[in-house]
């Protein structure tokens, strides 16, 4: 009898540890001598997973030999799924790189050096200076080539504008506080500029601070100033906060104190508020709206400040090599396959800044939303490019700490001068170590 | 530990029924070593190192800095009082709709199953979509919790919930009651099964009217899941992020932090070590607490 | 309880029963309206709440642009596998943690307990390392056994309850009978403790098929997805997508839901009645 209850026990046990009714073989299996390469996104969307699965196919049947099995984690959890692959040194070959991680996956010597492969590859002179420039690490190594960048535009209403009696999108940041409040209606659910008071509020701040002390930022580190102090101290900074939180008192849905970029997005989507500060991948979704047609709206540039200067701060991310892949070569094959003439048509779809030359003279970005940025490029000293330190170990630290501070102030707890008081001794601190 | 111990008659133990008790135990206590326990030992450590994500070739053993510095922190205090009103706030509405709701169910009715299945769903929504679809809810402009009230004329102008500190701990509330009525009802439920049906016969030829045969006879007598279900859900909702990372990631201005929302964000600065420091040190809070509850619960066992 | 209502109580009972299902059923009724507007007017301010004109395309293109038939398919089979073996083995040990007095008690319940307390992403990168090594990741089955793992504790801690509310008196009689102990168990007390194992075994069911950490983590390949992954990829940096993630919310509903209706039937009227009565 006993006998029994342990068999059983065990065979339960055994059941357990193996599942054979439940256990499917393992895909990551090539066929003979074949080599299969891991590709693993972080800024996922369905979309762009599937114009990838059609670029990928591509580089699959330009180079027989190669299998590419690309996965998909969902954005909010990609980044640490990465990491533990990067950590573990197993189920990664190729991997998007942002330009929050680089810093730390290149320093934990995660990543592998492009350096010597892209001196080789021909692609690499056609991308524009800006992709050359991203392209390599603040240690000089080439880490992951961009896939294309991130910045700024002004999302505007036009005949809303027009019914408030302007002829013309705001171009600073006054202009847009003037026309948003007059916009504003709440009692007909009219709002002027679709704030942000929730996750990442801090950004759009810092653009406004930006743009405030357009004359004097140092634009290889877009927080601080050419004297070497942060641009939080700057005298312009404090009229910088000012102007940028009337627009919430003034112009602004109530509740946009918990607002990210979905409500922003939905607000502008939903025909409801006239402005809204945002990335251009943003086009492709308004375009699909139903409630705003195509000529009810446009994108202006940057808002400048009173010195006539904006600075752009770009974003970018990229793919790159791990090191741990034991298929380096092929791996280097596909990332440049990707940086080639695939780039194109990845940043068309998923509505980025290209990386190619050639692209500028794409009809596609001369039209439309995106001729505000071809404007934007081609006034380069009145729309500066700066690079905000994105990479540094306490990027996030600094991004939880900024919001906070942000809603801390549209709660009414924070006077805007403690808000920039405490953000420069943040920086300084960091600064000096 | 031993929650009740009124089945009185405990055997007297023998190598061979030992043995066979043990094969019993073994499966359980197998997996759960080797797929839980192993792994959340060897990822503790990391409360007691230096463990950065920018830095993860140097990590030094630093003792109990990790913790030292969360404890001076302010917030640490705040995010603590919020998980305490958080788990009240939670717990005692779903205890009480949950029991009333078994009590209700417990008699047949025509439709009932029909009506288990559609009032038991909120329980199969995942956390992380509670969280998205609640804070679209509550929108200030354009949720339709707003919509509704203005239309049923209890509001005249909309609520910003998510926008100050005391709605938005309401909203998160109102979530997670919502989502957790059912497990109190579930639990109930199959535990009122087990009352004995003379049991309450006897109850009501004596003559208590119903409400002192609830207390009396049904309560104690399914005492020992009642108390082991409230026991879980304090732990379990201590634990539970997901809703509010979800609605209002903590603010406005980290008001509505509990606890593990707040570890998430180190997790996010990829400050693995103040992180863990972080979830040892909720541990420790629960188990105090977990004590405390059984030892109450013994001495009234014991009276 | 057994005697007739009154009128009164009668009314306040609906009353009550109904309000509570208007409470649970409306973000339901949200999420379901939601997946059949068509996706451009989704977003549509003032409110509507029918969508004109009713589409189901949020549906089609979840089948057509991704696997989510593979995705549920996926979750199912790890789900079910793992609450069945899960409850079994949970079964075996709340038997023992129940009956029987022993040194180790206190502590393996407190083990047990401890990890219903512990944050998972402590243990997410040394078990990433671990199912590496096993050559487990990417697999189901290795899936279903993490799930198996994360089920137990809970599981054995709340059978161990039900345990507790029926007397022992009941297999001591089988025994004497002359059955052995694990026959008396499966044979006597089993049927009388169906209502709980079956919530058990849903509690085990929902909280796998909603398990969203360790899946992202072991799976990578679309065929082996479940489907907590395929939603949450409906949420990317720029854009919630809630059409399809309103329709893929509905069909992942629908499932448990079932489970709901026909254990509820189980948990109120799995016992015969008397079978306690000991």
């Amino acid at each position: 009898m006993k006998r029994r209850q342990f068999i059983l026990a065990a065979a339960s046990l055994t059941a357990a540890t193996t599942l054979p009714g439940c256990s499917s073989g393992s895909s990551s299996s090539g066929g003979g001598g074949d080599v299969t390469l891991q590709m693993v996104e972080s800024l996922t969307n369905p979309t762009r997973s599937e114009v990838l699965k059609k670029l990928l196919a591509e580089f699959e049947s330009a180079n027989p030999g190669i299998k590419v099995q690309l996965v998909s984690p969902p954005t909010e959890q990609a980044d640490q799924k990465i990491q533990q692959m990067l950590q573990a040194g197993s189920g990664a070959d190729v991997l998007e790189v942002r330009d929050l991680t680089v810093g730390p996956f290149s320093n934990n010597g995660w990543l592998y050096d492009m350096t010597a492969d892209v001196e080789k590859w021909d692609g690499f002179a056609n991308l524009t200076p800006q992709a050359q420039k991203y392209s390599k690490h603040t240690d000089g190594k080439t880490y992951f080539i961009p896939y294309g960048f991130y910045g700024l535009s002004l999302f505007y209403r036009t005949d809303l504008i027009k019914e408030a009696g302007f002829s013309a999108p705001p171009t600073n940041w006054d202009e847009l506080l003037t026309q948003a409040s007059k916009i504003q209606d709440p009692s007909k659910n009219r709002y002027g500029y679709a704030f942000r008071g929730g996750k990442n509020g801090n950004g759009n701040v810092v653009a406004c601070i930006e743009a405030y002390v357009g004359d004097t930022i140092d634009r290889e580190n877009a927080f601080k100033t050419k004297d070497g102090k942060s641009i939080f101290v700057a005298p312009e900074a404090q009229q910088a906060v000012d102007t940028y939180f009337q627009l919430f008192t003034k112009a602004s849905p109530p509740s946009s104190v918990a607002w990210g970029y979905p409500e922003m997005v939905e607000g502008f989507n939903n025909g409801s508020t006239a402005f809204l500060l945002q990335d251009p991948e943003v086009i492709a979704t308004i375009n699909a709206s139903k409630s705003i047609t195509k000529d009810q709206w446009n994108t202006a540039p940057l808002l400048t400040g009173p010195s006539g200067k904006a600075s752009q701060p770009v974003a970018t991310a990229g793919w790159g090599v791990a090191k741990s892949s034991k298929n380096t070569e092929a791996a280097v094959k596909l990332v440049e396959f990707l940086s080639g003439d695939a780039s194109t048509t990845f940043a068309k779809e998923n509505s980025l800044v290209p990386i190619l030359k050639t692209a500028g003279a794409d009809e596609f970005y001369k039209t439309g939303p995106w001729a505000s940025y071809v404007t934007m490029t081609e006034q380069p000293d009145t729309y500066l490019t700066v690079v905000q330190p994105r990479g540094v170990a306490w990027w996030t630290e600094w991004s939880t700490k900024a919001d906070n501070d942000v809603q801390q102030v549209l709660i009414n707890k924070m006077s805007t001068a403690e808000l920039l008081k405490s953000w420069d001794e943040f920086w300084v601190k960091k600064w000096n170590g | 530990m031993s929650v009740t111990d009124h089945h009185s008659k405990k055997k007297p133990f023998t190598i061979r029924k030992g043995l066979s008790l043990l094969g019993f135990l073994a499966p359980a206590v197998v997996v759960v070593a080797v797929f839980t326990y192993y792994p959340l030992l060897r990822g503790s450590q990391m409360a007691f190192r230096q463990w950065n994500l920018f830095d993860l070739r140097n990590t030094p053993w630093v003792g109990f800095s990790n913790f030292a510095t969360l404890l001076s922190n302010p917030t640490f205090y705040t995010v603590l009082k919020n998980s305490v009103i958080w788990v009240v706030g939670s717990i005692v509405p779903q205890l009480l709709i949950g029991f009333g709701l078994a009590l209700l169910l417990r008699r047949r009715f025509r439709f009932r199953g029909i009506y288990q299945a559609l009032v038991f769903f909120p329980w199969a929504v995942s956390g992380f979509l509670i969280g998205i679809l609640f804070r679209w809810m509550f929108n200030g402009e354009f949720g339709v919790i707003n919509d509704l009230l203005r239309k049923t004329g209890l509001i005249e102008t909309n609520i910003a919930w998510l926008a100050t500190p005391k709605t938005a701990m309401f909203a998160v509330i109102v979530a997670n009651v919502w989502y957790g009525v059912t497990f109190f009802a579930i639990m109930i439920l199959a535990a009122l099964q087990s009352v004995p049906e003379e049991l309450l016969e006897a109850g009501a030829i004596d003559g208590a009217g119903k409400v002192r045969t609830l207390f009396q006879i049904v309560i104690p007598f399914i005492r020992t899941t009642l108390l082991l279900t409230v026991l879980l859900r304090v732990i379990w909702v201590f634990n539970f992020p997901e809703i509010i990372y979800g609605m209002t990631g903590g603010g406005p201005a980290q008001q509505t932090h509990i606890v593990t929302s707040w570890m998430i964000n180190f997790t996010q600065q990829g400050d693995y070590g103040v992180a863990s420091a972080l979830g040892l040190i909720v541990v420790a809070v629960l188990i105090i607490f977990t004590s405390f509850y059984l030892m109450a619960l013994k001495e009234r066992d014991a009276r | 309880m057994i005697n007739r209502q009154s009128l009164p109580v009668k009314v306040i009972r609906v009353a009550l029963l109904t309000l509570w299902m208007l409470i649970t059923l409306f973000p339901l009724y949200w999420i379901l309206v939601t997946s059949f507007k068509d996706p451009g007017s989704i977003a549509a301010f003032p409110l509507r709440y029918l969508p004109q004109p009713w589409s189901i395309e949020n549906y089609t293109s979840l089948f057509s642009k991704s696997s989510f038939g593979v995705y549920m398919g996926n979750s199912l089979l790890v789900s079910l596998c793992a609450a069945a073996a899960g409850t079994l083995i949970s079964l075996l040990s709340a038997y023992v943690l129940a009956r029987f007095e022993f040194r180790a008690k206190g502590a393996l319940l407190l083990a047990f307990l401890v990890t219903q307390m512990i944050p998972a992403f402590i243990a997410l990168g040394p078990l990433y390392v671990m199912m590496v090594n096993l050559n487990l990741v990417d697999r189901k089955g290795g899936l279903a056994l993490l799930y198996i793992a994360m089920c137990i504790p809970f599981c054995t801690i709340m059978l161990r309850g039900f345990f507790e509310n029926v007397p022992d008196a009941l297999e001591e009689a089988a025994m004497v009978d002359g059955c052995s102990r694990l026959s008396a168990l499966f044979r006597i007390i089993v049927p009388v403790m169906t209502p709980g194992i079956m919530a058990a075994f849903i509690f085990n069911f929902v909280n796998c098929w909603n398990e969203l950490f360790l899946s992202v983590t072991l799976m990578n390949s679309d065929s082996n997805k479940t489907i907590p992954t395929a939603l949450n990829g409906f949420i990317s940096s720029f854009n919630i997508e809630w059409g399809p993630m309103a329709a893929a919310s509905v069909l992942t509903i629908i499932p448990t839901m079932v489970m709901f209706a026909l254990a509820s039937r189980w948990i109120v009227e799995g016992l015969t009645s008397g079978a306690v009565k000991g």
